[in-house]
């Protein structure tokens, strides 16, 4: 079987900045992956290579089928309708209500209203939003923000979703009841890559996969899907995966 | 599909509501540009229809002598109407020349002429006389000036020829500049309205640049990102271009009358249809384009 994703000698710069270096990995359908590391030790920069918001400089990914360095424009809307996203800014529509927010991810896909209505308010529902339905974002608080960003990318049933710190702006109570909904989610199969710089949060899941990200290098994996690569700082060929 | 389409053209219509001040203010900058490339037009084409209606065409009046034979003057006339360059030709009578001066005096027993009409009529003074009007399309006009005039004042029983040169000649150099101009004008005017309203429209675009992005990471197809963008762009350019439209209108209303008085006797006319719907048609072209412009990437 194919694997979900797999990312093989991956480098991505920044001018002269290495945020990646030789990163490879790959991880099998209905895998839980914690992403962590320090700031700046390029979990984002990873997640945004996945999600083909920057292009594969170096190496290559694959992404539920999809070759990303292969991909054509036109390809893009279709790798996304795979993969949903959390970011960590949220990005919702702040005058728009929260209806339409989780909407908009099956409207994009042609779905009937009904079927979309059904299904928003489901998991609207599910997320405890559901007096809020008709509210504007911006009158909503952070962490209800944060929810909302969640029920829109799991409204779609993605292949793989990934998520950028979805825990940071909410309270322990609340983070605890996100990190249900995404091991509830992650029960019916689907992929999720879950960046945090938070250690209680992966000590709670033992059995969840870890990838340890530290200057762009992978430094710790708990599964034999990962390579690390122990190079010296001043080996760039062998950082950069060229030897 | 086609349900889909209805839908983001609806939603392009409503999110007209989105931004109100952002839009309010692009429509007030629209609305502006396009008034005054509206107001250019209007002047540009009264001149221009004045000068074309009344003026352009070279009027030669002729009288002949008061005891001239009317077999004779008629005979005259119907030798005139073969002229070349003859667009219209009056000729009166002395009893017609005298009805229609009875005709034009002012009423009431006091006005001389009224009182001794009786009188007038068994004495009439006034000569047969011809007003010729030519619209010629010569070369040299000032030589078919000279050959026409010496023509009718050749013909028997002629007494004096009188004509209008000087101003004809004035008159013909501006019709020939406008129509050589008129063109170019208006050519240009679109331009300049095209660039503003687009560049305002594609700046009105950027404060929905989060909106595309989050359309984008959903994984919207770029159709359906543009559509009800759009369509926004568009109806932001119509909206400004019908806006503009009624203030011309408005300012016409109060205006139309300011250059009415001796000599000029110039009532302005509004523009004609096809001039109103290109000032409605151009900007929700341009809006349009320069929406597309704007989200292309």
């Amino acid at each position: 079987m194919d694997p979900m994703l797999k990312v093989q000698h991956l480098s991505h710069n920044f001018g002269s900045h290495w945020a990646l270096k030789n990163c490879s990995f790959q991880l099998e359908k209905g895998d839980f992956l914690f992403l962590s590391g320090p700031s700046g030790a390029g979990k984002t920069t990873l997640l945004r290579l996945l999600y083909a918001s920057l292009p594969v400089q170096r190496g290559s990914v694959e992404v539920a089928g999809f070759d990303l360095k292969k991909l054509r424009s036109g390809q893009v809307p279709l790798l996304r309708r795979q993969v949903s996203v959390v970011f960590q800014d949220f990005k919702i529509l702040p005058h728009r209500t929260v209806f339409d927010n989780v909407a908009i991810a099956l409207e994009v896909r042609g779905l009937p209203p009904l079927h979309v209505d059904r299904r928003v308010r489901a998991v609207v529902r599910g997320l405890g939003l559901e007096s809020r339905i008709g509210m504007l974002c911006d009158e909503l608080s952070g962490g209800e923000q944060q929810r909302v960003a969640v029920a829109r990318s799991i409204v779609v049933n993605p292949q793989i979703l990934l998520a950028d710190e979805p825990t940071g702006n909410l309270d322990p109570d609340l983070s605890m009841r996100m990190m249900e909904i995404f091991k509830q989610f992650h029960s019916y199969g689907t992929t999720v890559v879950l960046a945090t710089h938070s250690p209680d949060l992966i000590a709670r899941h033992p059995k969840a996969r870890l990838l340890r990200l530290d200057d762009g290098k992978i430094v710790e994996a708990n599964w034999p899907g990962a390579v690390i690569e122990h190079c010296t700082d001043d080996d760039e060929t062998c950082a950069l995966g060229q030897g | 599909m086609f349900g889909v389409i209805c839908k983001l053209i609806a939603r392009g219509i409503r999110d007209f509501g989105l931004h109100p001040w952002a839009q309010l203010l692009t429509l007030a900058a629209v609305t502006l540009v396009t008034f005054l490339s509206g107001f250019f037009l209007l002047c540009f084409t009264n001149l221009n229809n004045e000068l074309n209606i009344t003026h352009g065409d070279v009027v030669y009046q002729v009288f002949w002598k008061a005891d001239t034979g009317m077999e004779l003057v008629e005979s005259r006339w119907q030798e005139m109407h073969h002229m070349p360059w003859l667009t219209e030709m009056q000729t009166f009578t002395p009893a017609q020349a005298l009805d229609a001066l009875l005709d034009n005096a002012q009423d009431g027993s006091s006005n001389p002429l009224k009182a001794h009409a009786p009188w007038l009529r068994d004495r009439n003074p006034l000569p047969p006389t011809a007003m010729l009007r030519f619209s010629p399309r010569e070369a040299d006009l000032a030589a078919w000036n000279k050959a026409t005039r010496e023509y009718l004042e050749r013909l028997p029983g002629v007494e004096t020829v009188r004509s209008n040169p000087l101003r004809d000649d004035l008159t013909r150099a501006w019709k020939s500049f406008a129509n050589s101009v008129m063109w170019p004008i208006v050519g240009f005017l679109a331009f300049v309205l095209s660039l503003v309203v687009g560049n305002t429209i594609k700046l009105s675009l950027m404060s929905r640049r989060d909106e595309i992005e989050i359309l984008q990471l959903v994984g919207a197809r770029n159709w359906f990102i543009r559509l009800p963008l759009l369509i926004t762009g568009a109806l932001q350019g119509a909206l400004g271009g019908a806006c503009a439209v009624g203030l011309l209108w408005l300012a016409w209303y109060h205006l139309k009358d300011v250059l009415n008085f001796s000599p000029l006797f110039m009532e302005l006319s509004f523009i004609p249809l096809e001039q109103c719907v290109l000032l409605v048609a151009v900007p929700a072209l341009m809006g349009f384009v320069s929406s597309w412009i704007a989200v292309r990437n």
